[in-house]
Protein backbone atom coordinates (compact mmCIF):
# COMPACT_ATOMS: atom_id res chain seq x y z
CA UNK A 1 0.00 0.00 0.00
CA UNK A 2 1.39 3.20 -1.18
CA UNK A 3 -0.25 5.12 1.13
CA UNK A 4 0.98 3.75 4.09
CA UNK A 5 4.85 3.68 2.86
CA UNK A 6 4.37 7.53 2.19
CA UNK A 7 2.91 7.97 6.13
CA UNK A 8 5.56 5.47 7.39
CA UNK A 9 8.30 8.01 5.22
CA UNK A 10 6.90 10.99 6.60
CA UNK A 11 7.07 9.88 10.37
CA UNK A 12 10.59 8.54 10.07
CA UNK A 13 11.36 12.46 8.56
CA UNK A 14 9.63 13.95 11.68
CA UNK A 15 11.61 11.27 13.80
CA UNK A 16 14.85 12.31 11.82
CA UNK A 17 14.38 16.04 12.14
CA UNK A 18 13.87 15.96 16.04
CA UNK A 19 17.19 14.21 16.21
CA UNK A 20 18.56 17.07 14.16
CA UNK A 21 16.88 19.79 15.93
CA UNK A 22 18.07 18.63 19.58
CA UNK A 23 21.52 17.64 18.32
CA UNK A 24 22.20 21.23 16.28
CA UNK A 25 21.32 22.27 19.92
CA UNK A 26 24.40 21.16 21.35
CA UNK A 27 26.79 22.61 18.76
CA UNK A 28 27.08 26.53 19.06
CA UNK A 29 26.29 27.82 15.80
CA UNK A 30 26.03 31.56 17.26
CA UNK A 31 22.62 33.59 16.56
CA UNK A 32 22.18 30.71 13.98
CA UNK A 33 21.01 27.98 16.24
CA UNK A 34 17.52 29.89 16.85
CA UNK A 35 16.86 30.28 13.03
CA UNK A 36 17.89 26.88 12.48
CA UNK A 37 15.75 25.20 15.53
CA UNK A 38 12.34 27.38 13.87
CA UNK A 39 12.96 26.49 10.50
CA UNK A 40 12.95 22.25 11.28
CA UNK A 41 9.99 23.12 13.39
CA UNK A 42 9.01 24.69 10.54
CA UNK A 43 9.18 21.83 8.15
CA UNK A 44 7.91 19.10 11.11
CA UNK A 45 4.91 21.32 10.42
CA UNK A 46 4.78 21.66 6.72
CA UNK A 47 5.33 17.33 6.80
CA UNK A 48 2.18 16.77 9.06
CA UNK A 49 0.04 19.20 7.76
CA UNK A 50 0.58 18.14 4.33
CA UNK A 51 0.74 13.96 4.82
CA UNK A 52 -0.85 13.60 8.05
CA UNK A 53 -3.59 16.48 7.65
CA UNK A 54 -4.10 16.27 3.57
CA UNK A 55 -3.85 20.49 3.64
CA UNK A 56 -5.72 20.23 0.11
CA UNK A 57 -8.34 22.18 -1.69
CA UNK A 58 -9.14 25.69 -1.44
CA UNK A 59 -11.21 26.18 1.66
CA UNK A 60 -8.71 24.33 3.93
CA UNK A 61 -5.78 26.35 2.76
CA UNK A 62 -8.02 29.89 2.54
CA UNK A 63 -8.53 28.93 6.71
CA UNK A 64 -5.11 28.23 7.24
CA UNK A 65 -4.19 31.62 4.42
CA UNK A 66 -6.22 33.74 6.82
CA UNK A 67 -4.81 32.13 9.78
CA UNK A 68 -1.25 33.03 8.53
CA UNK A 69 -1.99 36.11 7.49
CA UNK A 70 -3.48 36.88 10.79
CA UNK A 71 -0.33 35.73 13.01
CA UNK A 72 1.41 38.20 10.68
CA UNK A 73 -0.02 40.91 11.81
CA UNK A 74 -0.47 40.38 15.50
CA UNK A 75 3.77 39.55 15.07
CA UNK A 76 4.43 42.39 12.83
CA UNK A 77 2.75 44.96 14.83
CA UNK A 78 3.50 43.98 17.89
CA UNK A 79 7.38 43.85 16.78
CA UNK A 80 7.63 46.90 14.92
CA UNK A 81 5.58 49.00 17.87
CA UNK A 82 8.52 48.55 19.76
CA UNK B 1 -31.87 7.95 4.13
CA UNK B 2 -28.64 9.88 2.42
CA UNK B 3 -26.52 8.77 5.10
CA UNK B 4 -25.76 12.00 6.94
CA UNK B 5 -25.95 12.90 10.28
CA UNK B 6 -27.71 16.75 9.25
CA UNK B 7 -30.48 17.01 7.07
CA UNK B 8 -28.26 20.18 5.39
CA UNK B 9 -26.22 17.72 3.20
CA UNK B 10 -26.81 16.19 -0.03
CA UNK B 11 -23.77 13.26 0.51
CA UNK B 12 -21.72 11.86 2.99
CA UNK B 13 -19.11 13.72 1.32
CA UNK B 14 -20.42 16.99 1.41
CA UNK B 15 -20.73 16.73 4.84
CA UNK B 16 -16.95 15.97 5.50
CA UNK B 17 -15.96 18.24 3.25
CA UNK B 18 -17.59 20.97 5.21
CA UNK B 19 -16.72 19.25 8.43
CA UNK B 20 -13.24 19.63 7.35
CA UNK B 21 -13.62 23.24 6.46
CA UNK B 22 -14.81 23.84 9.46
CA UNK B 23 -11.87 21.89 11.46
CA UNK B 24 -9.73 23.74 9.42
CA UNK B 25 -11.44 27.20 10.66
CA UNK B 26 -11.32 26.40 14.18
CA UNK B 27 -7.76 25.54 14.05
CA UNK B 28 -7.45 28.62 12.64
CA UNK B 29 -8.66 30.77 15.94
CA UNK B 30 -6.79 28.16 18.15
CA UNK B 31 -3.69 29.09 16.34
CA UNK B 32 -5.09 32.76 17.06
CA UNK B 33 -4.57 31.61 21.39
CA UNK B 34 -1.26 29.71 20.78
CA UNK B 35 0.44 32.32 18.42
CA UNK B 36 -0.69 35.02 21.34
CA UNK B 37 0.96 33.25 23.94
CA UNK B 38 4.35 32.65 21.63
CA UNK B 39 4.22 36.08 21.11
CA UNK B 40 4.37 37.12 24.81
CA UNK B 41 7.23 34.40 24.72
CA UNK B 42 9.15 35.84 21.94
CA UNK B 43 8.74 39.20 23.75
CA UNK B 44 9.91 38.36 26.88
CA UNK B 45 12.87 36.59 25.25
CA UNK B 46 14.22 39.32 23.09
CA UNK B 47 13.94 41.46 26.31
CA UNK B 48 15.54 38.93 28.99
CA UNK B 49 17.24 36.43 26.98
CA UNK B 50 20.10 35.89 29.41
CA UNK B 51 17.86 34.93 31.78
CA UNK B 52 15.94 33.11 29.84
CA UNK B 53 18.65 31.09 28.96
CA UNK B 54 19.78 30.42 32.13
CA UNK B 55 16.48 29.32 33.70
CA UNK B 56 15.46 27.20 30.34
CA UNK B 57 18.86 24.75 31.00
CA UNK B 58 16.97 23.79 34.49
CA UNK B 59 14.49 21.97 32.16
CA UNK B 60 14.81 17.99 31.13
CA UNK B 61 15.69 17.83 27.72
CA UNK B 62 15.36 14.48 27.45
CA UNK B 63 11.92 14.23 28.95
CA UNK B 64 11.41 16.83 26.58
CA UNK B 65 12.49 14.79 23.59
CA UNK B 66 10.97 11.78 24.53
CA UNK B 67 7.96 13.44 24.82
CA UNK B 68 8.55 15.06 21.46
CA UNK B 69 8.73 11.73 19.80
CA UNK B 70 5.99 10.39 21.77
CA UNK B 71 3.51 12.61 20.28
CA UNK B 72 5.10 12.43 16.62
CA UNK B 73 4.28 8.69 17.21
CA UNK B 74 0.47 9.49 18.24
CA UNK B 75 0.18 11.62 15.43
CA UNK B 76 1.70 8.77 12.60
CA UNK B 77 -0.87 6.29 14.33
CA UNK B 78 -3.98 8.73 14.16
CA UNK B 79 -3.11 8.95 10.07
CA UNK B 80 -2.72 5.28 10.01
CA UNK B 81 -6.47 5.65 11.62
CA UNK B 82 -7.66 7.86 8.62
CA UNK B 83 -5.88 6.02 6.53
CA UNK B 84 -7.70 2.16 7.47
CA UNK B 85 -11.53 4.28 7.88
CA UNK B 86 -10.41 5.32 4.48
CA UNK B 87 -10.96 1.57 3.48
CA UNK B 88 -13.22 0.93 5.83
CA UNK B 89 -11.13 -1.67 7.83
CA UNK B 90 -13.16 -0.79 11.09
CA UNK B 91 -10.89 -3.38 13.57
CA UNK B 92 -7.75 -2.08 12.88
CA UNK B 93 -9.14 1.39 12.89
CA UNK B 94 -10.22 0.87 16.63
CA UNK B 95 -6.66 -0.07 17.46
CA UNK B 96 -5.16 2.76 15.93
CA UNK B 97 -7.60 5.40 17.59
CA UNK B 98 -6.63 3.41 20.82
CA UNK B 99 -3.04 3.30 20.36
CA UNK B 100 -3.22 7.09 19.56
CA UNK B 101 -5.30 7.85 22.88
CA UNK B 102 -2.66 5.58 24.77
CA UNK B 103 0.38 7.29 23.72
CA UNK B 104 -1.46 10.98 24.26
CA UNK B 105 -1.74 9.88 28.16
CA UNK B 106 1.81 8.59 28.13
CA UNK B 107 2.21 12.25 26.94
CA UNK B 108 0.64 13.12 29.93
CA UNK B 109 2.14 11.01 32.27
CA UNK B 110 6.20 11.93 30.75
CA UNK B 111 4.78 16.13 31.57
CA UNK B 112 3.28 15.08 35.33
CA UNK B 113 7.01 13.47 35.48
CA UNK B 114 8.86 16.98 34.61
CA UNK B 115 6.02 19.01 36.78
CA UNK B 116 6.85 16.66 39.60
CA UNK B 117 10.66 17.44 39.03
CA UNK B 118 10.26 20.86 38.82
CA UNK B 119 7.96 21.48 41.95
CA UNK B 120 10.64 19.64 43.90
CA UNK B 121 13.34 21.69 42.49
CA UNK B 122 11.46 24.68 43.63
CA UNK B 123 11.17 26.27 39.81
CA UNK B 124 7.26 26.36 39.83
CA UNK B 125 5.78 29.57 40.66
CA UNK B 126 2.36 28.64 40.60
CA UNK B 127 -0.97 27.92 43.13
CA UNK B 128 1.59 29.60 46.15
CA UNK B 129 3.95 27.19 45.72
CA UNK B 130 7.32 27.90 46.74
CA UNK B 131 9.95 29.40 44.37
CA UNK B 132 13.66 28.77 45.05
CA UNK B 133 15.81 29.43 41.94
CA UNK B 134 19.36 29.86 42.34
CA UNK B 135 20.42 31.32 39.07
CA UNK B 136 20.98 34.76 38.11
CA UNK B 137 18.18 37.22 37.92
CA UNK B 138 15.25 35.18 39.65
CA UNK B 139 12.76 37.50 38.72
CA UNK B 140 12.95 37.19 35.28
CA UNK B 141 13.77 33.30 35.12
CA UNK B 142 10.21 33.43 37.30
CA UNK B 143 8.67 35.15 34.38
CA UNK B 144 10.55 32.38 32.33
CA UNK B 145 8.87 29.47 34.52
CA UNK B 146 5.67 30.78 34.67
CA UNK B 147 5.44 30.88 30.97
CA UNK B 148 6.47 27.60 30.97
CA UNK B 149 3.87 26.34 32.76
CA UNK B 150 0.85 28.43 31.06
CA UNK B 151 2.23 27.15 27.87
CA UNK B 152 2.92 23.46 28.88
CA UNK B 153 -0.38 22.99 30.85
CA UNK B 154 -2.51 24.75 28.02
CA UNK B 155 -1.37 22.02 25.48
CA UNK B 156 -2.00 19.48 27.85
CA UNK B 157 -5.53 20.53 28.47
CA UNK B 158 -5.67 20.51 24.79
CA UNK B 159 -4.01 17.26 24.66
CA UNK B 160 -6.62 15.45 27.29
CA UNK B 161 -9.82 17.21 25.22
CA UNK B 162 -8.13 14.77 22.45
CA UNK B 163 -8.24 11.86 24.61
CA UNK B 164 -11.63 12.94 25.45
CA UNK B 165 -13.48 12.86 22.37
CA UNK B 166 -11.57 9.72 21.41
CA UNK B 167 -12.85 7.69 23.89
CA UNK B 168 -16.26 9.26 23.21
CA UNK B 169 -16.19 8.25 19.45
CA UNK B 170 -14.93 5.22 20.21
CA UNK B 171 -18.06 4.87 22.73
CA UNK B 172 -20.85 5.47 20.03
CA UNK B 173 -18.68 3.54 17.59
CA UNK B 174 -20.96 0.37 17.26
CA UNK B 175 -23.92 2.63 16.49
CA UNK B 176 -22.33 4.73 14.06
CA UNK B 177 -22.68 4.58 10.31
CA UNK B 178 -19.25 4.31 8.29
CA UNK B 179 -19.64 7.57 6.55
CA UNK B 180 -19.81 9.00 10.61
CA UNK B 181 -17.30 7.05 12.03
CA UNK B 182 -14.88 8.51 9.01
CA UNK B 183 -16.17 11.62 9.27
CA UNK B 184 -15.19 11.61 12.90
CA UNK B 185 -12.19 9.87 12.26
CA UNK B 186 -11.07 13.00 9.71
CA UNK B 187 -12.21 16.13 11.90
CA UNK B 188 -10.57 14.40 15.36
CA UNK B 189 -7.48 13.19 13.38
CA UNK B 190 -7.01 17.22 12.20
CA UNK B 191 -7.46 18.49 15.80
CA UNK B 192 -4.77 16.13 16.87
CA UNK B 193 -2.05 16.67 14.22
CA UNK B 194 -2.87 20.44 15.53
CA UNK B 195 -1.98 19.71 19.21
CA UNK B 196 0.94 17.56 18.04
CA UNK B 197 2.24 21.12 15.78
CA UNK B 198 1.85 23.10 18.51
CA UNK B 199 4.10 21.22 20.82
CA UNK B 200 6.39 20.56 17.57
CA UNK B 201 6.72 24.42 18.12
CA UNK B 202 7.14 24.63 21.90
CA UNK B 203 9.43 22.29 22.61
CA UNK B 204 11.84 24.24 20.64
CA UNK B 205 10.65 27.42 21.70
CA UNK B 206 11.09 26.23 25.47
CA UNK B 207 13.93 23.74 25.93
CA UNK B 208 16.39 24.20 22.70
CA UNK B 209 16.60 27.60 21.42
CA UNK B 210 17.80 28.83 24.71
CA UNK B 211 20.98 26.43 25.42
Amino acid sequence: MSELRKLTFGYLGLLALLTLTVGSSFVDLGGFNVALNLAIAAAKAILIAMLFMHLTGTLPRLAVAAAGLWLVILFGLTLIGR
Amino acid sequence: MSGTESVAFDTPLRERRADTFAMWVFIGSEAMLFGAIFLVFLVAHIDFGPAFAAASKRLSLPLGTLNTAVLITSSFTMALAHMLALHRHWRPTIWALVATAALGLCFLIVKGIEYGKEISEGLAPLLGLPFRYAGPDPVHAEFFFGLYFTMTSLHALHLIGGIVVIAGMIALWPTSSPANRLRRVVAVGLYWHFVDIIWVFMFPVLYLINR
